[in-house]
């Protein structure tokens, strides 16, 4: 397994926001995580990615323990991660952005640029790569996010939301970009609230609410789930749905 | 615009000749004390966005050694200048390490506490003078006590530091360890989710930031030839180096000299209206400036520049 999270959970104070959740992640995969808001889900991808410390349990990845491992060491071994609310260097130009990331593998500047160029090509900003990151609407910054991700030469990649709040149009891009990553080889996790994302996408599917997950499956078998309808819609749901 | 830095270049360099005479001067050699210091302030606090209030204790450490060099062994004080980037390079590391754990205003505040509490410390320090301070020899026993009667070679000494701060800023600025510092600046956490060691990082920076600002502080006592905790350590040292550098543009790299072009004709301007009677007064610069630029400008004069001089542009191509 490429990525194998063991009986994690997460406390707030009292408040135990991942209870015993598990994941493992072969090589080449692309596991969709969903649930309701509030469900956990951000916070285990946050002990995935070295940004919390799980209370309980242990992260391992490719073999090796990360479990307290820093988020920089989690990006050196090659998990990479974007954020909810996009969190790009707004005074910076999207290349700029995208070269913070290629240093990480490329200690100089013109290497680090020249894969920054590839990566901002590929990913559909060349046309923008002068401008500061602050111009870009939000598709474009959860566009940059991922560039800057990939060009630190990530075997794992964590996509939180990564495709949320876009058109459309803008959608089929993003779908046919993240088809793109993955066919480079890339490993994806993907928290997505947008089941066309998930059902186009993701091989396996994680359901969690309450801090639990609840479900686990291929994205057909997650649909016509009853605890997963459940959880989205109410108990009243099933109640209706057994009327005569 | 290709022109600029030849330009500035040349108008730097032949000053004293453009402007001559002891008063002129000496404005030249203030104004490149003191966008030496703010360049080597700009370093961590522009660049990284570690707004340190406290860069006096790097100032104060830098300016009293040569002195205490001269006053304990008799040696020319500019011997005391290496010694004093190593005791600021030492203090940097004992500093950053625990108060990089702190985020924003926390480390600000962290460094004025400790910039206070080695004022204070100094002043009842007999061996460096206590509130007293110390002195540089009186005339100078040859050239390599510094002491000129001229303001001359004392401008192109400066000016020679600010041109090595301002090229090591230049190449940071190009450098992994420049993109990795305005990324810290941005957002901490995007920084380390891409792998940029973020209190390695900004360490490195204080440190560097920290030996330049020392150098500052040695040029200013071998010139003056005396220190006080006041004038070393003094939290208007510290406010002043940020203040110049936000009038400027923190985290660009001429920035503080267009900060120090501003201020220090001022403040020269200020002292010689007022004297004596106006000695509260650089507190009421200081706060205007800072009101002034919160409200009206927060990425100073620089980015006011970029900003305007593509209108002007235009509007003379459209005349």
């Amino acid at each position: 397994m490429l990525l194998s999270a063991q009986n994690i959970s997460k406390a707030f104070g009292s408040f135990l926001a991942v209870r015993g959740a598990d994941l493992a992640v072969a090589e080449g995969e692309i596991i969709g995580l969903i649930g309701p808001n509030g469900a956990g889900k951000s916070t285990f991808f946050n002990c995935l990615a070295g940004d919390a410390v799980p209370t309980t349990g242990r992260v391992l990845f490719d073999g090796i323990d990360v479990t307290r491992a820093s988020a920089e060491a989690h990006a050196r071994a090659g998990i990479g991660r974007t954020f909810q609310v996009p969190a790009t260097f707004e005074d910076m130009t999207v290349l700029e952005n995208v070269m913070v990331g290629a240093f990480l593998r490329h200690h100089h500047r013109g290497t680090a640029r020249e894969t920054a160029l590839r990566i901002v090509e590929m990913t559909g900003l060349a046309r923008q790569s002068a401008q500061r990151a602050r111009s870009l609407g939000t598709p474009g910054r959860k566009r940059l996010e991922i560039a800057r991700v990939l060009a630190t030469g990530p075997r794992l990649m964590l996509l939180d939301e990564a495709l949320a709040g876009l058109t459309p149009t803008e959608l089929q891009q993003a779908i046919a970009l993240v088809r793109r990553i993955h066919e480079l080889g890339i490993t994806l996790v993907i928290v997505e609230h947008i089941m066309e994302v998930i059902m186009t996408l993701a091989q396996r599917v994680l359901v969690f609410n309450q801090g639990h997950v609840i479900a686990h499956g291929n994205p057909r078998e997650i649909v016509a789930n009853e605890a997963v309808i459940e959880a989205y819609l109410g108990r009243g749901h099933r109640r209706r749905r057994e009327a005569p | 615009m290709k022109w600029s830095l030849p330009a500035l270049a040349a108008l730097l360099l032949f000053y004293p000749f453009i402007l001559t005479g002891p008063f002129y001067w000496d404005i030249g050699v203030a104004f490149l004390l003191a966008a030496i210091s703010a360049s080597a302030w700009n370093i961590v606090g522009g660049y990284a966005g570690q707004v340190s209030v406290g860069h006096s204790m790097f100032f104060g450490v830098g300016a009293y050694t040569p002195l205490l060099f001269y006053h304990l062994w008799g040696l020319p004080p500019v011997a005391g200048v290496p010694a004093g980037m190593l005791v600021s390079l030492a203090l940097a590391v004992a500093i950053g390490m625990p108060t990089f754990r702190l985020q924003g205003h926390y480390f600000s505040m962290a460094t004025i506490a400790v910039a206070e509490l080695i004022r204070i410390f100094v002043g009842t320090w007999d061996l460096v003078g206590a509130a007293i301070g110390l002195q540089g020899p009186a005339v100078g026993r040859a050239w390599w006590d510094l002491t000129f009667r001229s303001e001359l070679p004392y401008y192109y000494i400066f000016l020679a530091v600010l041109a090595v701060v301002l090229y090591t800023t230049f190449e940071v600025e190009r450098s992994r360890f420049g993109y990795y510092l305005r990324a810290i600046k941005a957002g901490e956490r995007a920084a380390r989710s891409l792998g940029v060691p973020v209190r390695a990082t900004k360490l490195k920076a204080l440190m560097l930031s920290a030996v330049f600002t020392s150098v500052a502080g040695s040029l200013y006592s071998i010139k003056t030839g005396f220190i006080d905790p006041e004038s070393g350590f003094g939290i208007l040292v510290s406010v002043q180096m940020v203040i110049i550098a936000a009038l400027g543009g923190a985290g660009t790299l001429f920035g503080p000299l267009i900060g120090a072009l501003l201020l220090v004709p001022l403040q020269t301007a200020t002292n010689t209206w007022f004297g004596g009677g106006g000695s509260g007064l650089t507190y009421i610069l200081y706060g205007g400036i800072i009101v002034l630029l919160a409200r009206f400008e927060p990425g100073g004069m620089h980015e006011w520049w970029q900003r305007v001089a593509p209108r002007l542009m235009r509007r003379s191509h459209a005349a």
